[in-house]
């Protein structure tokens, strides 16, 4: 029951807490206005080079963009204790870390599957893409599994930010990453073998690749190989992330570096 | 002491300093020359899937530009607020310099780092595409990215001046990449762009400084781009002189200038 | 003679919004109308509660801050339309690690400012130079001022704040947050600068501070100046009298309020140091309370009682709690 409580209500009160300097000012323009630029960039450049339609972009730009509030909450929400230094108090309550950490994402993929699908609806209303009415259950289904996995790869890198102190450089490091090797603007059917290989093992991949598809029409059946995919990477990032985080704790306790700022 | 030799040293020197600050930042002198750079990697990749060498150098030659873009517009907005957190513009404000003489050399040690993301996206593109700028005419091609440059640091400039009041500028600034890169035209012809948008782009003077480079490249002239992108920039640092006074007392007025 | 700084009728009012929504906005009035005069050569403290006005008080001084009303001078120029004349003339250091580049040497940061003051090329090198031995950071300039501890950077922003030769020296709350041997030589360094002729506008936390450096003194309060003269004349305006201090163990309200109703009683204060209250009574001159106030902490177990001349710090308390 308390793990639960902790879950809950603990994640979304250190969400409020850490994200209080949030406004409408910010959130505006950094996370609809830019996305939908973004899209609109690519869709011309798409245009412009004679490649792909308009609906391959708008879908690849809205879900990469989900990675920005994905990853950087869910670092900030690790790192932005370390800088308030509150993570040791927090690291000292005997509540269980799993629940701990877990409830501090359910908030985090919200926030991704809001901006994704804000995305994805702005962007077919702008340009010429026509996503079937009956697909739009699928896909709000297929941006939130992806949603999760780019929270999975954001606790990793929260867990990073316990002993590496630049979160901010490392997280657009990695947006560029996911941009340019998870077939956001060109399928990866269209990339070296080498960046493909690499996209597949990214968060995102599958499920930009699935709601394309559905966007085209596609059904469950044909889709939910990749959505599973992409449902097993993003646990696998989540599982590769608390490990971390129980490795680093450990670590803390023996080196004290969770003080140094 | 107002002598202008004084005055000329005083720049120099503070554009130096700034230099060595921006330099040290994993954001502005890391990022602000990745993100155009990885940006401009991917509308490359999107060019190469037809593989048209045509339309690959008429990308590569406008992607190159992007990260003078980048680097005023996102690092101009965040300034104001980065001189706040370290608790300095307080400081600087109270100098005797005027405010307009203390950003000017900040902007232009930004245009710095800009120029260098120009090269290094020139190589970039070299290495990794096998792009191999072809250019007629050499020394307008190098005014036309100076001119990008300065032009831009200008508009940084105005940027920078504005946002001394607002808080939450960086976030607009940030938001301003994107459609910049879009409207100045730097990897897609202007044409396919609404009509409603045409001003917009011929108001932003990088426009015609890319105009510049695209036609020095195939060995036109540039001369009347060139000379439309000097005018659009003095009339920003004319804006900005004017504004930055009045901003200035604004802020004064209204204790905005402490917030962090 | 003109007056280094005068203030006169000095007014300061925020506008303070809060809500995204629904947004309310509020008045409030953080300087009420304070008037003071600085001659020159005077090292003059400010002294008050945080929130008293004195941070705002400075800004307009500096220039950084516009008054609602009133109007102050500094060396003659007026701070809201001589901008230039007032801050060639000003130095200011405001106490805390921040305003200043972290990611340059502390040599150039000093480099910088004295760019930005216009200080002259073949001076600057001598003067930083003189400046560096002054704040005891010599050997160290290199440096990147990350790697700065608190006091480093607080002699830094001292030695920032004199670059330009300034006649008028505002310092705000230097002090906080230094370690006592840092504090110290600080207080020498501000001496230092009265001794050279320098007029200094201090605030500050720290009684003994204020007592030690300071010429006059005035107390603001609520943005108020409630008092204002020398240590000794304010020491003298809320006690001329005596202050009596008993210790006792457990002391009950009801026995405080008591002894508050002594005559000629004028402030008492219950100070816990460990396990025992310490009852500090102030009391007028010549006025006899130490027998009725044990008479009257009957009941309460005492411990030591004795008398002593009241400090800066009595005085403050009594000033700002009154």
């Amino acid at each position: 029951m308390t793990s639960t409580r902790i879950f809950f209500v603990g994640g979304l009160m250190s969400y409020r807490a850490l994200f209080g300097w949030m406004n409408p000012w910010i959130f505006i323009p950094s996370l609809l206005v830019s996305p939908v630029c973004q899209i609109l960039l690519f869709a011309y450049i798409g245009r412009s080079a004679g490649v792909g339609d308009d609906e391959f972009y708008v879908i690849g730009n809205a879900l990469n963009y989900a990675a920005i509030p994905c990853m950087f909450a869910m670092t900030f929400t690790i790192g932005g204790e370390r800088f308030a230094q509150t993570l040791g108090l927090v690291l000292a309550t005997p509540a269980r870390r799993i629940p701990l950490f877990l409830g501090r994402s359910l908030p985090v993929i919200l926030n991704g599957w809001f901006v994704a699908m804000f995305g994805v609806v702005v962007g077919s209303l702008l340009l010429d893409a026509h996503i079937p009415g009956s697909a739009w259950p699928l896909i709000a289904l297929v941006v939130a599994v992806g949603s999760l996995a780019s929270t999975g790869l954001g606790l990793v890198m929260g867990a990073l930010n316990l002993v590496y102190r630049d979160g901010a450089t490392m997280g657009n490091v990695l947006f560029l990453v996911l941009l340019i090797f998870t077939g956001t603007n060109v399928a990866l059917d269209d990339l070296p073998g080498w960046m493909a290989a690499i996209g597949r093992c990214l968060p995102l991949s599958h499920a930009i690749e699935a709601t394309r598809m559905l966007g085209d029409g596609a059904t469950w059946g044909a889709v939910q190989g990749l959505v599973g995919t992409e449902a097993l990477i993003g646990l696998a990032y989540v599982a590769v992330g608390l490990a971390t985080i129980r490795l680093f704790e450990h670590l803390s306790r023996a080196g004290a570096t969770l003080d140094q700022i | 002491m107002t002598g202008l030799g004084a005055r000329l040293r005083q720049q120099l020197v503070c554009f130096w300093l700034q230099l060595k600050i921006l330099m040290f930042s994993p954001f502005e002198g890391f990022l602000a020359v990745l993100f155009p750079l990885m940006f401009a990697t991917s509308a490359l990749l999107v060019y190469r899937v037809n593989n048209d060498p045509d339309a690959m150098l008429y990308a590569g030659i406008g992607a190159a530009a992007m990260g003078i873009w980048t680097s005023q517009t996102v690092s101009a907005t965040t300034l104001v607020q980065r001189e706040r957190r370290a608790g300095t513009l307080e400081l600087v404000v109270a100098a005797p310099t005027s405010f307009s003489l203390v950003l000017l050399p900040i902007t232009c040690a930004m245009a710095t780092i800009g120029l260098y993301s120009v090269v290094a996206t020139i190589l970039w593109d070299w290495w990794v595409f096998d792009i191999a700028l072809h250019v007629e005419d050499w020394p307008v091609f190098v005014l036309s990215i100076l001119m990008a440059t300065i032009t831009i640091a200008l508009f940084g400039f105005l940027l920078s001046v504005s946002a001394v009041r607002y808080r939450t500028s960086w976030a607009l600034g940030a938001a301003l990449e994107y459609p910049g890169w879009l409207l100045c035209g730097f990897v897609i012809p202007l044409d396919l762009l609404p009509d409603a948008l045409r001003p917009v782009s011929w108001a932003l003077a990088p426009t015609w400084a890319v105009e510049g480079m695209r036609a020095a490249a195939a060995g036109e002239s540039a001369w009347a781009d060139l000379a439309v992108c000097g005018a659009v920039g003095l009339a920003y640092a004319a804006l900005a002189g004017w504004l930055g006074v009045r901003l200035i007392n604004a802020a004064r007025r209204d204790a905005t200038l402490a917030l962090s | 003679m003109t007056a280094a700084v005068e203030a006169r009728d000095l007014r300061r009012t925020f506008t303070t919004r809060s809500g995204a929504l629904r947004r309310t906005r509020k008045e409030v009035e953080a300087v009420k109308g304070v008037s003071f005069e600085i001659a020159p050569g005077e090292l003059f403290g400010l002294l008050g509660p945080n929130g008293a006005g004195k941070t705002t008080t400075i800004k307009m001084l500096i220039t950084l801050l516009i008054p609602s009303s009133g109007s102050a001078h500094v060396l003659g120029h007026d701070v809201v339309t001589d901008l230039r004349e007032v801050r060639r003339r000003i130095g200011y250091v405001f106490g805390g690690d921040r305003g200043l580049y972290e990611r340059l040497s502390g040599l150039d940061n000093l480099r910088y400012f004295s760019e930005l003051y216009g200080v002259a090329p073949r001076e600057q090198k001598k003067r930083i130079g003189e400046l560096l031995e002054l704040v005891g950071l010599t050997g160290r300039e290199g440096e990147r001022v990350e790697g700065y501890s608190r006091g480093m950077r607080q002699r830094l922003h001292i030695a920032r704040g004199l670059l330009h030769d300034p006649d008028v020296f505002f310092l705000d709350e230097p002090s906080i947050g230094i370690d006592p041997v840092g504090a110290r030589e600080l207080r020498a360094t501000i001496a230092g600068l009265r001794d050279q002729g320098k007029t200094v506008l201090l605030t500050t936390h720290y009684m003994f501070e204020a007592d030690e450096l300071c010429d006059r003194i005035a107390v603001i309060r609520s943005g108020e100046i409630v008092a204002e003269g020398t240590p000794t004349q304010l020491k003298g305006l809320v006690s001329a009298g005596r202050v009596l201090e008993v210790e006792t163990y457990g002391i009950s309200d009801d026995a405080v309020e008591a002894v508050r109703g002594i005559g000629g009683v004028r402030t008492v204060v219950v100070e816990d140091r460990g396990q025992v209250q310490v009852l500090v009574v102030s009391c007028e001159s010549g006025a006899e309370v130490t027998q009725p106030a044990l008479a009257r902490l009957d009941g309460t177990r005492v411990g030591r009682v004795s008398h002593r001349d009241p400090t800066l710090e009595d005085a403050y308390v009594e000033l700002v709690t009154r």
